[in-house]
């Protein structure tokens, strides 16, 4: 058989895995809406200049690019966030502010697949535009908490950074910009080795040094920012990390701190983040389950200046770790010889709620038990011919 | 993923001797562990519990990227070529060798730009690609799994990119080394999500063998 073959890094899904996860986007937006989030729907692709205006031009290599007719050149959504910032700079200028946003949507990244790891996959997120200030971080963070939860997913934790501590300690070292980029990278991937070479062979402070140096392993409660000597000569580093405390606090009123953790590894990827950020992961997946922070300059570059936060579940990598728990509910099949009175028996039971097939085969009553006798959830109902 | 204990991916073939010592030195279990042993899979009771995988080096990263091992011993050449999303930890110095270019002997003294869209025999396309790309050249790699030093004296290709340590299996083979890629010693690398969910087993560990490199 020819053309069965699908591009790399795509599939299909099946009733099963559609009915588990349409469950998972229903509880998320069950919660969204109670918290005043509404949903909206952006074009699956935007021009280059759009995407790029937010995530910068460094990931080009991930990016499915075509050109439309007109000449233009367009990219498949790699990522939600800028889509809806360019939404709200369009349409909620005049609005009154903050306004909640969620999605569910298909995003594309020209990445090698492996297991958790498409080329299509989904996001469900929110986006809180128009807040500053830690009680608005704490409101979609603890949002995150709720949602997992929610999904029955027990053990996972929310690892939180203020990108503000790393970028101040690093404008402040006079390093060129160039070893900024290979430090920042190198921070991310937590490539330890690499960074302490890389730090060895710059003429900065030793104690500022061994202050990167550490970032990519301190992890835990608040008292890691004791760990780094350094950023007291930081003012900008100090403010930062005042309000990733703020953050924390308000996070511990609304009872959720036991999923929280601080982890300075967290820069993500994305140029736009600007304050607090932060991923989310279970310990019975190797990968991250959500992330999400504060971005307060995106939506300038579409000429609306205006602080949003705000994050994306991973809904594949979600439904790895998630076993389906709803019940399927069991399918009734009516058959008999008078398709009149078949048809009607279905709509009585339907009427009542009821999952129901019409035998449309026109099966005899033992032709049909035999055929489904292998299918504990159907459930039989043969109308014989009226005496 | 295993809840509460460690598993680690351990290199059989030559990494396994130095690296059993390491393991010793910084207080881990590894009676048994010998490099004729036929099992794979070696567990130890005790608090953290430790559990080694012994596998090819070339499957090492893959365990950890996908979290079946929460940390392994590899070395650098094995990670660079895969390109693998994993936590490079710490360099652990032994295991010593370099990604080459070597030319047979006849072509000695050959520029790097007279190898443009020359063939290139290697075990490594990533590496090799990625080495000639960098410097604007364009080269046809041609994938081999062993004996890379016969390519060129059968005719397969122009040059080969080779991981050699003491080069003698160059010399043996009248090749000589063009230029030294990079350099690739034993690292210990990690998973990304075990590494925060084990923070409290991986650190303290992390510490004693960061100490133990510096000579503390």
């Amino acid at each position: 058989m020819k053309h069965k073959e699908i591009p790399k890094g795509l599939r299909d899904f099946l009733p099963d895995e559609v009915n588990a996860r349409r469950n998972l986007e229903r509880k998320a937006s069950q919660i969204f809406s109670s918290f005043g989030y509404e949903e909206v729907i952006t074009p699956t692709f935007e021009f280059l200049d759009v995407v790029e205006a937010g995530v910068g031009d460094k990931g080009r290599g991930k990016l499915f690019l075509f050109m439309d007719r007109e000449g233009g050149i367009v990219s498949l959504r790699p990522e939600m966030t800028v889509s809806i910032a360019r939404l709200a700079a369009t349409h909620l200028q005049d609005e009154m502010l903050p306004r909640r946003l969620y999605y569910s949507a298909n995003v594309f990244r020209h990445v090698e697949p492996h297991l958790a790891q498409y080329r299509e996959f989904w996001q469900t997120g929110i986006e809180l535009i128009g807040a500053p200030g830690a009680w608005a971080d704490a409101e979609v963070i603890s949002l995150a908490v709720n949602v997992l939860r929610d999904f029955g997913l027990e053990n996972f934790k929310i690892s939180l950074n203020q990108v503000g501590i790393f970028n101040s300690l690093l404008d402040d070292s006079a390093i060129q910009a160039e070893f900024k980029e290979i430090i920042r990278s190198l921070v991310e991937k937590k490539d330890l080795v690499e960074l302490g070479r890389t730090l060895d062979k710059l003429p900065i402070n030793d104690l500022l040094k061994e202050t990167i140096a550490r970032l990519p392993t301190l992890h835990g409660g608040l008292d890691v920012f004791a760990r780094l000597p350094y950023i007291e000569k930081s003012p900008n580093a100090v403010k930062a990390v005042e309000e990733l405390m703020e953050v924390y606090a308000a996070l511990k009123s609304m009872g959720v701190q036991d999923h929280i953790l601080v982890d300075m590894g967290v820069l993500r990827g994305l140029d736009y983040y600007t304050g607090v950020v932060f991923e989310g992961f279970s310990p019975d997946l190797g990968y991250g389950l959500l992330g999400g922070g504060r971005y307060d300059k995106l939506l300038a570059q579409f000429g609306f200046p205006c602080p949003a936060t705000g994050f994306a579940l991973g809904m594949d990598r979600l439904s790895l770790v998630l076993k389906n728990s709803e019940k399927e509910s069991p399918h009734y099949i009516v058959g008999g010889q008078n398709w009149e009175s078949v048809v009607k028996k279905a709509d009585e039971l339907r009427k009542d709620g009821k999952i129901v097939e019409l035998d449309v085969e026109g099966l005899s009553r033992d032709a049909l038990h035999e055929k489904l006798a292998d299918y504990p959830n159907y459930i039989i109902i043969y109308l014989d011919a009226v005496q | 993923m295993q809840e509460n204990g460690l598993t680690i991916a351990l290199s059989k073939g030559t990494l396994l001797d130095p690296t059993v010592s390491l393991l010793e030195a910084v207080g881990l279990p590894c009676e048994g562990i010998v490099a004729e042993s036929r099992s794979m899979i070696f567990a130890y009771t005790g608090t953290p519990r430790i559990r080694y995988i012994i596998c090819r080096p070339a499957d090492v990263p893959a365990y950890v990227e996908h979290g079946a091992a929460d940390l392994g011993i590899v070395g650098k050449d094995v990670i660079v070529e895969q390109g693998k999303d994993v936590f490079e930890m710490v360099d652990l110095e032994y295991g010593y060798c370099r990604f080459v270019v070597a030319v047979p002997a006849a072509m000695s003294g050959v520029s790097l730009k007279e190898l443009n869209y020359k063939r290139v025999a290697t075990k490594f396309p990533q590496v090799a690609e990625g080495f000639f790309r960098q410097h604007g050249l364009q080269v046809e790699v041609i994938k081999l799994n062993g004996n890379i030093e016969l390519a060129p004296l059968m005719g397969l290709s122009d040059v080969i990119v080779d991981l050699v340590s003491s080069g003698r299996t160059l010399r043996e083979n009248n090749l000589i080394e063009l230029v030294n890629i990079m350099d690739s010693t034993t690292r210990l690398i990690g998973n990304r999500v075990s590494y925060r969910t084990k923070y409290d087993i991986i650190q303290p560990l992390l510490e004693k063998i960061q100490s133990k490199m510096k000579g503390e």
